[in-house]
């Protein structure tokens, strides 16, 4: 084992993973430096959101290496990297997840809450953080009284207000609309920035990937230069229409 | 065709609900069938109707189980799947209707086989006749009244289940993830209902017994008097119960979650709150038995009648059905909120916690219900005793 750069906080190399057999991952490599936000783009199915599971511990690879902060995640316990997820790393899915049970403060909260603050101080940090993206309104709301976009919206604060190292963002605006769109992904990035946390972006959309500092491009699996699928021929055999079919 | 081939891929959990639900049937299927011998043998006796009547009890429990059983069963559970090529929840009730039919017709046969064995109709086996007496043997069998009465529980069992599931939400809005969360249900408003009702039946029990003090009722096959007012009362307590089971348990939850909660206490309170519904009728029910079973062997525990083995039989199917329902209930809730313990497990949550929470939960309802059903019970049986 080779022990990563110092100036990434995640590092991986050689990621091999399938599902079941079904192809997931062939031999991917990336380093993710601190406080930055890196865009993994590719069409739906080439390996971003194993790549990400890889790459939080949900998932071990069958092959390769995961390095936090120079701690192999790849050889952890899963109790350990359960509690990585829960200490160091948040994660924002394209469905926002929530516990329809609980209020919107006591969403954000929960991660806080788990963690083993105490009530007051939990509330507190939700609180602020829901002010903070323009969703204080709600907080004694249940999520079901809500819209989409401010559901997805309380998705982000919740993984902003344990005040993660990394944030794992996977297609997080793949459900919503263009104006709400935006508007979650400006909150996203600028909280990041500002409190210097490290967001890994999965997207399938050059336009939200152009947000990010730097792209790694996914096709099939495997890291390219850029995504460039063969030009689509015309309506394949419709000049050439058979009765016999 | 359909309800069969879904039924040999399912897990032997499932197969092993389904078969307790065909034994349940059986012993219904038995105990009818041993009270319309006991008529055919005594055409004179006011006590076969009794029999006949209390026959019902174990009958209400086993189709209480059997709709539970065919609202956790997986295979009929919409699917976006299923419901995409037309099997939505309406056709999907029908095939759980058929599944429940199989089923409890299944052991109702059975019933009727072990019934004219042990009658001494059927020979070759040991034990032929071994009862021959008990069940009447030596006057014909109404061939009509012993087919209606094993037909009682797969109609009202598939009825039941068909209507119940009926009202199930339609599975294609799954497809678009948590765009539409359902609805909470309300708190359930049945606390001042339920309390009222087990006041009124302990009243009508209490008033019951004043004449004939010292004399408890007589259990079925003893005696021929039993005091119609004795039972009114204790189904109306057990009405009662079950009314007020949501509301207490929505109470226990809430109690769980006041006053500055952790993330345990959290989720356990607000988890129950949502599951007042499913859990708390099954578990006042079962309350309501326990009660009852208590309070009968206060009465007559300590006798010199010790108690026959048809009431042995009918005793062990309320009991068995009614702890059997609230387990598959109790299973039902978990599988419904498979989705949020995933996702609370992916955000990092240990399992050590959501283990913890469920563990208050049950404890919280038998530190409400454990001494709920005692006092119950001893309020039935304190009249009775005197």
């Amino acid at each position: 084992m080779v022990a990563p750069p110092d100036n990434d906080v995640i590092w991986a190399r050689s990621l091999h993973h399938s599902h079941n057999g079904s192809p997931g991952l062939g031999g991917v490599s990336i380093g993710v430096r601190d406080a930055e936000i890196l865009a993994v783009t590719g069409p739906r199915g080439s390996g971003k959101t194993t790549l990400l599971h890889c790459l939080s511990g949900r998932l071990v690879p069958q092959q390769g290496e995961v390095w936090f902060n120079s701690v192999p995640v790849h050889t952890m316990p899963a109790r350990v990297r359960e509690q990585l997820r829960r200490e160091r790393f948040g994660w924002i899915a394209s469905d926002p997840e929530l516990v329809p049970e609980l209020t919107v403060w006591e969403n954000t909260a929960l991660p806080l809450l788990l963690r083993g603050f105490s009530h007051r101080a939990a509330r507190k940090t939700a609180t602020e953080w829901l002010e903070r993206l323009d969703i204080a309104a709600f907080a004694r709301k249940r999520p079901h009284a809500l819209l989409q976009a401010q559901r997805q919206r309380i998705s982000v604060a919740r993984a902003l207000a344990a005040q993660p190292t990394v944030i794992f963002a996977d297609e997080p605006t793949a459900t919503l609309h263009r104006a709400d769109r935006t508007q979650v992904l400006r909150t996203l990035t600028t909280a990041a920035r500002s409190h210097g946390i490290t967001v890994v972006l999965a997207t399938h959309d050059a336009e939200v990937a152009a947000l990010a500092d730097r792209t790694v491009p996914l096709l099939d699996g495997r890291c390219v230069a850029t995504v460039t699928l063969p030009a689509k021929p015309e309506a394949e055999g419709r000049a050439a229409c058979s009765l016999s079919v | 065709m359909l309800a069969l081939r879904l039924a040999r891929g399912s897990h032997p959990l499932v197969l092993v609900r389904r078969l307790l639900v065909a034994a349940a049937s059986a012993g219904v299927g038995f105990l009818l069938l041993c009270a319309l011998g006991y008529a055919a043998a005594h055409p004179a006796s006011a006590g076969s109707v009794l029999r006949l009547l209390w026959c019902f009890v174990p009958l209400a429990a086993t189709v209480q189980f059997a709709v539970a059983v065919a609202r956790a069963d997986p295979s009929t559970r919409p699917r976006p799947g299923l419901s995409s090529v037309g099997l939505g929840p309406v056709r999907l009730s029908a095939l759980a209707a058929v599944s429940t039919a199989v089923s409890t017709t299944l052991g109702s046969m059975v019933a009727l086989l072990f019934f004219l064995h042990l009658r001494g109709d059927l020979t070759g086996m040991p034990f032929d006749g071994g009862a021959a007496e008990f069940l009447g043997a030596g006057s014909p069998l109404p061939l009509a009244a012993a087919l209606m009465l094993l037909a009682l529980v797969p109609v009202a069992a598939s009825t039941a289940s068909a209507l119940a599931l009926r009202s199930r939400p339609d599975p294609a809005r799954d497809a678009f993830g948590s765009e539409e969360l359902p609805e909470p249900a309300p708190a359930p408003a049945g606390l001042p209902w339920g309390v009222a009702l087990t006041a009124a039946g302990l009243a009508v029990e209490a008033i019951a017994s004043r004449g004939t003090a010292g004399s408890a009722f007589p259990l079925p096959g003893r005696y021929d008097s039993t005091p119609v007012a004795v039972l009114i009362g204790w189904t109306l307590t057990a009405v009662g119960l079950a009314m007020a089971g949501p509301s207490l348990t929505h109470l226990c939850g809430r109690a769980l979650q006041a006053v500055r909660p952790g993330a345990v206490r959290l989720l356990a309170g607000r988890v129950l709150m949502n599951e007042a519904r499913r859990i708390g009728r099954p578990l006042g029910v079962v309350c309501a038995v326990l009660s009852a079973a208590v309070a009968a062997s206060a009465l007559y525990g300590g006798d010199e009648r010790p108690y026959g083995p048809l009431t042995a039989l009918g005793a062990v199917l309320v009991l068995g059905c009614t702890t059997a329902t609230l387990l598959t209930s109790a299973l039902e809730a978990k599988h419904a909120r498979a989705h949020t313990v995933e996702a609370l497990l992916r955000m990092g949550a240990p399992a050590a916690v959501l283990r913890r929470a469920t563990a208050l939960r049950a404890g919280a309802l038998l530190a409400l219900f454990a001494p709920l059903t005692w006092v119950i019970a001893q309020l039935a049986a304190l009249p009775l005793t005197r």
